[in-house]
């Protein structure tokens, strides 16, 4: 299990469509951020990751890049990638270095450029999310598409509806119109969602998260470490879990929900001791809205197939049983691969030190859960924080 | 703040497909490989039996009835598809338990049956009810 580890600062740059800055003046936004929030400067840090996919940027390796810009130069031996879970692989990556001894402060910095190249060629680079060679080569499956495969099993096992996915994005526009951070700053309805036009069927267009640039940076210490700097606010890693899936999706037997999620929240749960009903607020991994949906019931907020409902019900709204995605999502508050799961790291980090505003959801034990999805149920990563 | 066009990155591939795979497509027909030391089955075909370790394996014919585990109707086009009209990608389950992906053709329907053949280039499930 290795030493105990806390978050001792966290970063996120504004999400959107960025052509104001390059990749490293955009890392640059949270890594500052992060180190004013902790305190701490680059001569505290001894192990940098930088998680990003890159495929989607002008520079394709943009770590040495990223460390130069931020004065970080030395201290940062590598990129790390796992799709659309880079980010908690980076997160993994620096807790690991903690956790092992290796590293007193490490950083994990996210940062993704993905509106550089041209919409077709980043529509064709999502669509090898699975498996080139016996998928897309043959059938022309789009990112979409793998998702869609998940949703209409589960419409078809368990009666969800169209209608309920839209009251995902619906929920994710309304917080994210109150995070001046987030992608999209604008309220929907149920019918704008409906009324979008089909991508793959049943995912619309509004059913489906934005292409975003953006970074985000969590900096990590070992308990003695905080002790020493006197940290007055740590957020605890309680639980962490990881887990992989079948690249060729047809092998995988069952489409309505991602067996990676459920084997890494068993993970999670058991390391901290706790259950999802002890789970108070959470970044559910929302690509598309099927995916927040599955994500209720393979975390185990709700009963297999009643994810659906639990959305109707308001369970997962501000003050709800789990309060999920109150900063807006992917959907709403923006997808830049290699940020987004350390921006949940920074989400559930200011919940957690009641640092949310308007967006604060009421807590009694102070338990979070961040899970970030790679792919399409390739990879997915559980960590749980406390306070 | 000033854009420009960066120089473009043109990426060429050259892939591999092993010969008695494409030829049995242009027959209509679908091959996985099965491990003669174990009897494993692999759909994508494997040269190597990760289940027992051996290299021996040999090639066997699927068989061609099936059923929609669940589909798409794929309507924004990805590079390399941008000519086709809407196509519908599906899971199938063969009735000896194997899953690989297909277009398919007539009204999809989760739990519909389908017949698996090719159109000389990729697999196809035809609805049969």
């Amino acid at each position: 299990m290795g030493r105990k580890v806390g978050i001792i600062g966290v970063g996120n740059s504004r999400f959107g469509k960025r052509d104001d800055v390059s990749v490293q003046e955009l890392a640059w936004e949270s890594i500052k951020e992060a180190f004013e929030d902790s305190g701490i400067t680059q001569k505290d840090i001894d192990f940098v990751v930088v998680g990003s996919t890159a495929y989607r940027g002008v520079e394709l390796y943009p770590a040495p890049i990223v460390a130069e810009y931020s004065g970080l130069t030395g201290k940062v031996p590598m990129r790390v990638e796992a799709m659309c879970a880079t980010g908690l692989a980076a997160a993994l990556t620096a807790y690991t270095a903690v956790a092992s001894g290796l590293a007193d402060i490490a950083m994990a910095v996210g940062v993704d450029k993905m509106t550089e190249v041209d919409t077709a060629t980043s529509l064709a680079i999502g669509g090898r999310g699975g498996n080139y060679q016996w998928e897309y080569h043959f059938y022309g499956t789009t990112f979409p598409t793998y998702y869609a495969f998940y949703a209409t099993r589960h419409m078809a096992v368990y009666g969800t509806t169209e209608e309920q996915m839209a009251l995902v994005a619906v929920k994710a526009h309304k917080y994210a119109s109150q995070n001046p951070k987030a992608h999209f700053q604008k309220p929907i309805t149920v019918e704008d969602v409906l009324k979008s036009r089909v991508i793959s069927w049943p995912i619309k267009l509004l059913d489906s998260c934005p292409i975003s640039d953006g970074s985000a940076t969590v900096i990590f210490a070992s308990e003695e470490k905080i002790k020493e700097l006197k940290i007055d606010t740590p957020v605890w890693i309680s639980g962490i879990g990881y887990a992989n899936d079948y690249a060729y999706i047809a092998k995988r037997g069952e489409w309505t929900g991602f067996r990676a999620t459920q084997l890494a929240a068993r993970q999670a749960y058991e390391m901290a001791k706790v259950g999802p009903n002890d789970i108070e607020v959470a970044t559910v991994h929302d690509a598309f809205t099927i995916a927040e949906i599955m994500g209720y019931e393979d975390l185990g907020f709700v009963e297999k197939g009643k994810g659906g409902k639990f959305i109707e019900e308001g369970q997962s709204e501000k003050g709800g049983k789990v309060g999920v995605n109150l900063f807006g999502g992917l959907k709403a508050k923006g997808h830049p691969l290699g940020a987004t799961g350390l921006s949940m790291i920074y989400e559930i980090t200011k919940q957690l030190r009641e640092e949310a505003g308007n967006l604060q959801q009421p807590l009694k034990n102070y338990i979070g859960l961040v899970h970030n999805v790679g792919g399409t149920g390739h990879f997915a990563y559980v960590m749980i924080l406390r306070r | 703040m000033m854009q420009i066009d960066a120089i473009p990155l043109e990426l060429k591939y050259r892939i591999k497909y092993p010969d008695e795979f494409i030829q049995a497509l242009k027959k209509g027909e679908i091959l996985a490989t099965k491990c003669k030391n174990c009897g494993a089955v692999y759909f994508p075909p494997q040269r190597d039996c990760t289940n027992c370790g051996k290299s021996d394996m040999e090639w066997i014919k699927l068989d061609n009835e099936g059923e929609i585990m669940t589909y798409s109707i794929v309507v924004q086009k990805p590079q390399g598809f941008e000519d086709k009209g809407n196509y519908v990608i599906g899971i199938v389950k063969t009735k000896d338990n194997n899953f690989l992906m297909a277009w398919i053709i007539g009204e999809p329907k989760v739990g519909a049956k389908v017949r698996l053949t090719t159109d000389g280039y990729r697999l196809i499930g035809e609805v049969i009810g």
